[in-house]
């Protein structure tokens, strides 16, 4: 016979260990592959500006909350020092590098300066689109997106680019079609004819075939830059270099021209397209101070604009950091705002679930100066750095290894490989 | 134009009527390393048109169109970077936007193309870029596209290597032999005949692993004095660290004693942090300093010139030590001193300009580990036969508010 205490003891044991069976169940178990600690996210889609953790499970973020513990993590990151951001996103780029002499090769120009999307900014056209998309975009660890070219044989100089006879609507409208994943609308740029067929035929093609349209305008005698962005652009259509000389946006006390306000009210979006010539600290600043401020903020990078100016990602943003922008209002216009522009809501935010595209920002204080298009140098004392890039789960750039075991106390040799 | 503008431009232009400006401008200020004149000092550095005009303490500033305060810069000879990939290789990249702003005006591309590829390398890339580019062609005729070409020793042609060598001398500065992964010696062999043939140097990328049926003591008699081996610094290839006493195999300071040259070519796999300590505490270092810089290894080890210099800065090496290594010494390799490698007057005006910047600054090796140091070389301006094509901030041009409605600010 049990004695009464030893019966009660396993009647106890029986009612409870289902119970706690039933608690390990219940309790979160998961291990993070990664987990980046207590950096200052800026999600302004989802309302996030503060010091959090993000969890992340393969390529994909698992959770985003403050205190994730660190012992569920593979691998932990402190952050603390830095910002910590969704991918950032150019919408003007130029990457067809087996395309036109001018174009860079995407990886190297981007995902070290945190961009983890990029769009090409119509290098190529419908005729030379899926070559562009079977060597470099399919091949690229950035997300490369494309406007396409109305010119069918794309960006290959003047001659070809004001030739009427290459811009073939229903040509584009249908590659565009054919690719929904890969291009984000149409490009017009380089037109040096007086009449309106590059900008409408690009307008109608956009229409079309219900994407985003990018127009480059170099304004003539009758054919002026009031009428492009009143009359002819649609609400939802963007004009890039909106800071080059050629854009008459300031009158001649440097005061924002009152159709400029119009423009925006009716929904016209203006891009930077820094470039080797299309941003001026003269129109830039004065443009600011009275409010004026880009939608989106962008590169136009390629062999030329990358060397003086040095206009890749992070110097543009440094240099409206110090024009007089937040870090806010920068991040704003290279994450949510471009991925509103080119209608990919699933980017430029940090979801639970979503892919894990990051990056980590650091503003760094000291004595810097930045270049314009005309070489006018602006001294400034903040710069903004990419610490580190996530893409698709993965460090894909860790600028000083803070990632990293220390290497002497690593083991001697490594037997790599 | 703005009476700014118009003031900024006239001081450039017509400052001193009297003397008149021989000078198109003057590097002011900077502490000048300059290995093959003996200089390590404070110097003004003085250029006209494409060349070096002069160097010397105390250039009047009026003597020359414009000047550039580089006070508490280092002024060096333009780098040379002896391994790099610009051509072919899968990895390759654009050297102007990867070099030029890393200080480096001339690299070598090691081994991209071979002699049926080469005509198309000097097309596409050698004639297009402002970097200054040379090659180390491939003993693979096909060039460095795959592991298949690579180990066909049929495409192993010293004949026709060495005829498209003597077809450009100026441009082919040696052969390149790498990755065969195949038993015994054919690759380095061919390799060398080609050299032989064309009196010019081999750099070898050439793994000992059990089943290739190879020693390294043997890979060093094949090797002629002047040939260099690269990928030094690596431990998954020829050891030139005795890995159980952390100490220099005799055979290797045998090697350098005849003449061997040990190149750096740091990249995604080839440098790691142990070795080249050990390497440097057992008085090894490098007689070139190379990046062997890609595709993976920007990323990665971030191995441009700059980064691979403050390594070795760390482990003991000294800045002019470094420099020389990166200037002279692969000039001389590829027979281009002293045209290249110095700034010496009449020289063709190729000058780097950096920084060393003091904090604490993480490093990274190929097996992804960090090492932290309180020194960073970094490029600040860089000038390319005369040209002014990378200005990190700005020393070369004024500020726009004062500058007016200018147009374009000319370049140096």
């Amino acid at each position: 016979m049990l004695s009464s205490k030893k019966f009660l003891l396993i009647l106890f044991l029986a009612l409870t260990l289902p119970l706690a069976a039933q608690d390990t169940d219940a309790a979160d178990t998961t291990i993070y592959d990664l987990l980046l600690k207590n950096g200052h996210v800026i999600d302004l889609q989802n309302n996030r500006n503060g010091r959090l953790d993000i969890a992340i499970i393969g390529e994909k973020i698992h959770a985003i909350g403050e205190n994730l513990p660190a012992s569920r993590a593979k691998k932990v990151v402190d952050l603390s020092e830095y910002y910590v951001t969704p991918g950032l996103i150019d919408i003007h780029a130029h990457f067809d590098q087996k395309g036109a002499w001018l174009n860079l090769n995407p990886d190297h120009n981007t995902l070290r300066y945190g961009v983890t999307t990029a769009v090409d900014a119509g290098s190529s056209g419908a005729k030379g689109f899926e070559k562009f998309k079977e060597e470099t975009i399919d091949k690229a660890r950035v997300r490369l997106l494309a406007f396409l070219n109305i010119v069918g044989a794309g960006m290959y100089g003047k001659g070809v680019e004001n030739d009427v006879a290459q811009m073939d609507v229903d040509a584009a409208v249908a590659m565009v079609k054919k690719h929904p994943n890969d291009i984000v609308g149409i490009k017009t740029a380089h037109y040096q004819p007086t009449d309106w067929e590059a900008v409408d035929r690009a307008v109608k093609a956009a229409e079309m075939s219900n994407s985003v349209l990018m127009v480059d305008f170099h304004p003539k005698e009758g054919r002026g830059y009031e009428d492009l962005i009143l009359k002819h652009m649609k609400p939802g259509n963007i004009h890039t270099h909106f800071y080059g000389r050629l854009t008459p946006q300031l009158d001649e006390n440097k005061k924002v021209q009152d159709y400029m306000w119009k423009a925006r009210e009716r929904g016209i979006l203006f891009d930077v397209g820094h470039g080797s010539g299309s941003f001026w600290f003269r129109i830039a600043v004065p443009a600011i101070k009275q409010g004026f401020l880009p939608d989106t903020i962008s590169t136009d990078i390629h062999k030329n604009s990358i060397m003086l100016p040095r206009a890749h990602l992070n110097n543009v943003m440094s240099k409206f950091l110090n024009i007089g922008l937040s870090f806010e209002q920068v991040i704003e216009r290279v994450t949510v705002n471009p991925a509103k522009a080119i209608r990919r809501a699933d980017l430029g935010r940090l979801d639970e679930g979503g892919i894990a595209d990051i990056a980590v920002l650091k503003i760094e204080e000291g004595e810097f100066a930045f270049l314009d298009s005309g070489h006018g140098k602006l001294t400034a004392d903040k710069n903004i750095r990419c610490m580190m890039t996530i893409r698709k789960g993965g460090i894909i750039w860790d600028a000083e290894g803070i990632s990293m075991p220390d290497w002497s106390t690593a083991g001697p040799y490594s037997n790599f490989r | 134009m703005s009476v700014q503008l118009a003031a900024f431009l006239l001081s450039l232009v017509i400052a001193s009527p009297v003397l008149g400006q021989q000078y198109d401008y003057i590097l002011k200020g900077g502490h000048v390393i300059d290995a093959a004149n003996k200089i390590d000092g404070v110097m003004d550095v003085a250029v006209s048109g494409d060349k070096i005009a002069r160097v010397a303490d105390g250039i009047p500033a009026d003597q020359a169109k414009r000047n550039i305060d580089v006070s508490g810069y280092y002024v060096t000879p333009g780098l040379i970077d002896l391994h790099a990939h610009v051509f072919g290789f899968p990895g390759a990249l654009w050297p102007d936007d990867t070099q030029l702003t890393t200080g480096t005006t001339t690299v070598v591309d090691c081994g991209g193309s071979g002699w049926r590829t080469f005509d198309e390398f000097k097309e596409t890339v050698i004639d297009r870029t402002r970097t200054r580019v040379f090659s180390f062609i491939n003993i693979v005729g096909k060039g460095m596209v795959g592991s298949e070409a690579e180990n066909d020793t049929s495409d192993m042609e010293p004949e026709k290597t060495a005829a498209k060598m003597a077809e450009y001398p100026d441009l082919i500065v040696g052969i390149k032999t790498a990755h065969y992964a195949r038993k015994g010696y054919t690759a380095l062999e061919r390799a060398v005949e080609a050299g032989r043939l064309s009196d010019k140097p081999v750099i070898i990328d050439m793994r000992i692993l059990t089943g290739y049926d190879r020693t390294m003591e043997r890979i060093f008699e094949i090797m002629r004095p002047g040939d260099l081996r690269t990928h030094s610094y690596s431990d998954h290839q020829v050891e030139i660290l005795n890995r159980v006493t952390r100490k220099v195999q005799p055979f290797t300071r045998e090697a350098r004693k005849r003449g061997l040259l040990f190149d750096v070519g740091h990249g995604n796999g080839s440098f790691v942090f142990p070795v080249a300590a050990d390497a440097m505490k057992d008085d090894f270092p490098p007689d070139t300093i190379s990046t062997d810089l890609h595709r993976g290894s920007i990323f990665t080890t971030k191995a441009d010139m700059p980064n691979v210099i403050s390594k070795f800065m760390h482990f003991g090496m000294t800045l002019s030590n470094a420099i020389e290594k990166s200037t002279v010494r692969p000039a001389k390799v590829i027979n281009k001193f002293p045209e290249l490698g110095t700034l010496g007057e009449g020289r063709v005006a190729d000058i780097a300009v950096f920084k060393i910047r003091k904090g604490v600054f993480g490093f990274a090796d190929a097996p992804q580990r960090r090492l932290m140091a309180n020194k960073k070389l970094e490029a600040i301006l860089t000038i390319r036969a005369g040209k002014l094509v990378f200005d990190q901030n700005g020393l070369a041009f004024p500020e726009w508010e004062t500058a007016g409605d200018y147009r374009r600010i000319p370049t140096p």
